[in-house]
């Protein structure tokens, strides 16, 4: 038995002698675009943002391969912050070819990891093309060069959108069939309606109850709470200040005569129980397994939030037939105003994007990949997918797919194995090069109507649109400094500004639950408003202005 | 007088015979003690980053000293001295909690004389280790909403009017992370004192029953004295933990509502340093309570040596 | 329940029968809580995806589907991540044992000088932690980065599983060492041939901490092999699956881009008992060493 334990031990040390020789000998790195197997070259990449990757073998990088000679093996955040993924990164010196750091990526050009592109950019135009003289220079460093190319929302011909990826208060289409499609453009119609709608059919067909409305808040995601009254007066998404257009002046929108009365408005409808009581409490989990059993009449909520879940969930289980989707309306809180909810035209997101580090020893073939991904026939590949696999062609050239195709589309094992979109590299929306097509299946008009269900079609024909866009009326961004949000998100706590807005932050998360759900609303809002002033607002306020006024003035030079 | 002679010379014979038996005692000492230095002690070098504004691209070498700015600023905010106790709080509570139902449940299960039973028993307590915290406290709040089974038993039987929303109110949330942990690892942390029980002599136990000895006796004046030494190291070793309350717990569980009792230090260090890009803080932090848990163990072992009990060094 | 008591003497007395009925009832009671969370993560990953988006799962599943399985078992990695997550469970676990019996062996020895200092040194461990960066500096210059050797070098020693070793040695009497001592064996034969044989129910008990701990472990796959997917392990591939619900500070904007990279519960669900499945096909080989207690009889005085 003795014998037995020691001869174990021994054997185990041996097998680790052995396994670690070759685990050493085998750790050669193959960065840097070194040639693969068949002559094409491998590159890595990184990306500061949660993502799914994708299988080894999937075959649209196969084919984007073949035709490119490049493969790019993604890797995403796990587990870590983006902070730290950066931090550790730049410690060791060692990077992969391709990064997106977020907001880190001011670290790593202060650390030197990250490759100059001036140089580069007239020589590959797909990649000069996707930006303006102007906005290329809006990128420039405090060095005046430029490191990143912001990959999204960047719009190649005329915009094609359908559906709204954003903020807006969603209400079910059948509540709307119910009450014979009335206008609703105030928050009072809205809540009136929810209300007369929940008494008349307060339960589900299983009996269930059903939820008149409700919020969520869980963590950041707690802007469907938050940040309604900057859309209320009729102002974009900013995302943290309203920008008065008249006199180019920063606005609290936390304090504003709408921010008490939409609060106001939350605390009469919760005291009705018409706000579902567990809204300040609820995980991001449980909301959507409310949203999908359709038993939630209305919310306020961007579309990327819900969509992908409980929208999908609603069309297995059938509730799609009986109008349980959710459609937007464009509510302000006086009648007769224009609302903001859905901008036109795209936003170059300048404070970070894609940049090639100095670990990668090709970065002319790494440009070159970038270059080759803004073709469009690479382009069709990474969103449209295989011709006839993914996609027809019609006889006037137009896209479309087959339900079985889109329902290929939603499917996450397929998506693995056969769909790449190299989805954090540069990408074009809107139409086209052969002017005819959307750069992206969203935004396919007919593709778009052909997946709508009867119900939404239904509704949309009573209001005689064909968009979610339409359904809210769109309007061109106000002015050069939208959207100030790219700003406040990089604030951090080393700034008096920045510190009142993480302060702020952690009290509006504690106090507007309390607000919402007061006995005495007056008093519940007195106590927030101490509480909020003494985080000092009016350093962020000004640090928002300077930024503001930086922004303007920058723009100017190119008025002319 | 030629006795004490020989004596002396058995015992300095002893004391030689000792060091040279020791030798190898004393390489594989030195073995270990190298290890530590290079795995555990020398990247304490990195404790300078809470006396600096720490950047990454300047690295430890060049970043700006800042003196103790860093500590000032923590104990300076009243919110670090409330995480700090919201920590405390709840690091105690599941000290208790846990180490408590661990033994409990150890002592219980080694009562079954069903052997099969026993067995299977074991091996569900210790299940719940494996599931990740996400999916844990996901079936915990599904279980406390307004419509899950807890509200609805305490409706049936009429302890309660109305559904209890019950992380809307701070009172409930350390109870409820204590309980999370309970049923998380209650019979994960048993398997250690069902090891240590098993080298309880079985005729201590037969001696105890000729003296008459009841099943509480047995328990008390065998089990749990067979079990005392390693009931005291853990306990030792997890007073110094107790500043280590978790962070993925509270931070799934809080919401704004309770934010003022759900929040720990570890949640602090994330939102006030990391995410703000302040890798100095959160060093600052950790030596705090690094420093926290020797002074604690300290005392702590003194107290057991005082006693006589069983200690860490 | 009254079955499963087999009274050892002839005669239980009434206290007993109480006493057994109660534990009888209070394990049921414990068994039914403790399996209730693992049994709902079964049912959840056993039903279809968006299904499980509705809520309401409990035991059993509503629409029942194994594409959940298929889904994470499809996953491109996880074969060598598998492979490698048992060869580092294998070796890691031990070398760890060696390494803290030994250690172990060494300051529980009554008359060795410097037991209580290198105790102490390894107590300090515990509570101590140069933080991310310069641990992963140092490995990098040790060149343990980009290499298997990260997985089972640096967490060898664990101070808790050294301690929780010495405990039990130090309730081994001393007399088995002298009388060996007597014959003439050095420490070696001592640790070899008298203590390990009798620490087998520690052995087992740090041998199933160790493995489950490698088992278990990502973080070091992420850090330190980021970049050589031959060294990934199963638990990073999987945590890849979780990531995007465990990340803790996001933004709506860095969400609006990689919003479909939100997993399904019903994912997650599948992904965890894939986990946990091999550990609890090893545990009852190791059970036997502490449920049912060794004889010791006649060792100790």
């Amino acid at each position: 038995m003795k014998k037995k334990v020691v001869s174990m031990l021994l054997a185990s040390c041996m097998i680790l002698g052995a396994l670690t020789g070759c685990g050493g000998g085998s750790s050669e790195g193959k960065s840097g675009g070194k040639s693969g197997d068949g002559g094409v070259k491998e590159f890595t990449a990184f990306f500061s943002v949660p993502g799914s990757e994708i299988n080894d073998d999937n075959e649209i990088q196969q084919i984007i391969a073949e035709k490119t000679g490049v493969k790019v093996k993604e890797t995403w955040l796990t587990g870590q912050t983006a902070e730290e993924a950066i931090g550790t990164l730049i410690a060791g010196g060692e990077y992969p070819d391709f990064v997106d750091a977020g907001d880190g990526s001011i670290q790593m050009y202060e650390a030197g990891a990250l490759v100059a592109l001036d140089d580069y950019i007239d020589k590959y135009p797909n990649i000069k093309e996707f930006f303006t003289d102007q906005e290329w220079d809006s990128l420039r460093q405090s060095d005046g060069k430029i490191y990143w190319i912001p990959q999204f929302s960047n719009i190649y011909g005329e915009e094609r959108t359908c559906t709204h990826n954003d903020e807006a208060f969603w209400i079910q289409a059948r509540v709307l069939e119910w009450a014979n499609y009335p206008q609703i453009h105030t928050m009072d119609q809205y809540f009136d309606l929810i209300e007369k709608y929940a008494k008349e059919n307060p339960t589900m067909e299983d009996g269930t109850p059903v939820i008149p409305y409700t919020i969520l808040c869980d963590d950041w995601r707690y802007f469907c709470l938050e940040n309604a009254p900057q859309f209320l007066d009729g102002y974009p998404n900013d995302g943290s200040v309203i920008v008065d257009v008249d006199n180019k002046k920063i606005v609290d929108y936390n304090t504003t005569d709408t921010a008490v009365k939409y609060f106001k408005k939350l605390n009469e409808e919760y005291k009705k129980g018409i706000v579902d009581p567990e809204s300040f409490t609820q995980t991001y989990d449980e909301y959507i397994a409310k949203l999908s059993t359709g038993r939630v009449l209305g919310m306020i909520d961007q579309w990327w939030d819900f969509a992908y879940t409980a929208e999908d969930a609603l069309k297995s289980a059938g509730l799609d037939a009986k109008g349980c989707q959710y459609v937007p309306l464009p509510i302000t809180i006086e009648e007769g105003m224009s609302n903001q909810w859905h901008n036109s035209g795209g936003i170059v997101h300048t404070s970070s994007g894609l940049a090639i580090t100095t670990s990668c020893k090709d970065v002319e073939g790494a440009l070159q990949f970038v270059d080759d991904l803004l073709s469009q026939e690479i382009h069709d590949l990474r969103f449209w997918g295989v011709k006839d696999v993914d996609y027809q062609v019609g006889d006037d050239g137009m896209y479309k797919k087959t339900p079985e195709m889109r329902s290929n589309d939603a499917d996450t094992a397929y998506k693995a194995s056969h769909k790449c979109e190299y989805s954090y590299f540069p990408q074009w929306s809107g139409t086209s090069r052969d002017n005819k097509n959307a750069m992206k299946p969203e935004g396919q008009e007919q593709e778009f109507y052909d997946g709508l269900s009867d119900s939404l079609k239904k509704c949309f024909m009573a209001y005689g649109v064909e968009t979610y866009v339409e359904m809210l009326g769109t309007t061109p961004a106000p002015g050069p400094w939208y959207p100030m949000y790219t700003y406040s998100q990089t604030m951090t706590t080393a700034t008096p500004g920045g510190t009142a807005w993480n302060l702020m932050d952690e009290c509006k998360h504690m106090y507007l639950p309390k607000v919402v759900m007061a006995d005495d609303f007056d008093a519940g809002w007195a106590e927030y408003m101490n509480a909020y002033n003494a985080c000092k607002p009016e350093d962020f306020l000004a640090e928002m202005q300077t930024e503001l006024d930086r922004r303007i003035s920058e723009a100017a030079k190119y008025s002319n | 007088m030629a006795k004490n002679v020989t004596e002396k010379k058995v015992i300095t014979e002893k004391k030689s015979n000792n060091l040279k038996r020791q030798g190898v005692l004393y390489f594989w000492s030195a073995l270990f003690v190298a290890y530590g230095i290079i795995f555990c002690y020398i990247p304490l070098v990195g404790w300078i980053m809470a006396f600096q504004e720490y950047k990454p691209n300047t690295g430890l070498l060049g970043s700006k000293f800042v003196g103790m700015a860093k500590f000032t600023r923590l104990f300076s905010d009243p919110m670090f001295i409330r995480v700090i106790r919201n920590t405390l709080a709840m690091g105690v509570l599941n000290l208790v909690t846990t180490f408590t139902m661990a033994i409990v449940f150890a002592i219980l299960l080694n009562e079954i004389t069903h052997s099969k039973s026993k067995k299977v028993v074991q091996t569900i307590s210790y299940l719940p280790h494996f599931l990740s915290w996400i999916i844990v406290t996901a079936i915990l709040h599904d279980a406390l909403s307004s419509t899950g089974i807890v509200n609805e038993l305490l409706l049936k039987f009429g302890i309660v009017k109305q559904a209890i929303n019950f992380f809307a109110h701070e009172e409930y949330f350390w109870p409820i992370v204590a309980f999370a942990n309970v049923w998380k690892e209650t019979g994960w942390n048993a398997i250690i004192y069902l090891a240590a029980i098993t080298a309880i002599d079985p005729s201590l136990y037969e001696a105890a029953a000729i003296d008459g000895a009841g099943r509480w006796d047995k328990i008390k004046y065998v089990t749990l004295p067979g079990i005392k030494p390693t009931i005291i190291i853990l306990l030792i070793m997890n007073i110094g933990n107790v500043l280590n309350a978790g962070f993925e717990i509270q931070y799934i569980l809080g919401n704004g509502l309770i934010q003022q009792v759900s929040q720990t230090i570890d949640i602090y260090v994330l939102k006030w340093g990391i995410s703000q890009m302040d890798y100095s803080l959160g060093t600052a932090a950790g030596i705090f309570k690094s420093a926290v848990s020797i002074v604690l163990i300290v005392i702590c072992n003194q107290v057991a040596k005082k006693h006589g009990e069983e200690r860490l060094y | 329940m009254s079955k499963e008591i087999t009274p050892k003497k002839r005669k239980a007395s009434t206290g007993d029968i109480i006493f057994h009925i109660c534990n009888g009832i209070f394990m049921v009671l414990f068994v039914v809580i403790t399996l209730y969370p693992v049994l709902n993560t079964l049912a959840i990953s056993l039903n279809d995806g968006l299904d499980a988006l509705r809520g309401g799962i409990y035991l059993i599943p509503r629409k029942f589907s194994i594409k959940n399985y298929t889904t994470v078992l499809q996953k491109d990695n996880l074969m060598i991540g598998a492979y490698v997550t048992v060869a580092r469970t294998l070796i890691g676990t031990a070398l760890s044992l060696v390494a803290n019996a030994i250690l172990a062996f060494v300051v529980s020895r009554k008359n060795f000088a410097y037991a209580k200092q290198l105790s102490l040194f390894w107590v300090i461990t515990m509570y101590v932690n140069g933080g991310m960066i310069p641990i992963f500096l140092l490995y990098k210059s040790l060149h343990l980065t980009n290499s298997f050797l990260v997985y089972v070098i640096p967490g060898m020693i664990s101070a808790f599983n050294m301690l929780v070793i010495r405990t039990y040695m130090k309730g081994i009497p001393d007399s088995l060492e002298e009388s060996a001592q007597l014959d003439g064996a050095g420490y070696t034969k001592i640790f070899i041939d008298i203590i390990s044989p009798l620490c087998k129910p520690v052995y087992a008990t740090v041998a199933l901490f160790v493995a489950v701990y490698q088992w278990n472990s990502w973080f070091d796959a992420m850090l330190y092999n980021r970049q050589k997917s031959n060294l990934t392990t199963l638990q990073y591939e999987l945590m890849k699956l979780l990531s995007s619900v465990t990340n803790q500070s996001s933004s709506a904007e860095a969400m609006k881009n990689s919003s479909s990279a939100i997993t399904p519960t019903s994912i997650r669900a599948a992904a965890s008992i894939i986990t946990m499945l091999p550990i609890i096909c090893i545990y009852p080989f190791l059970q036997q060493y502490f449920v049912s207690g060794l004889t010791l009889g006649g060792v100790k005085e």
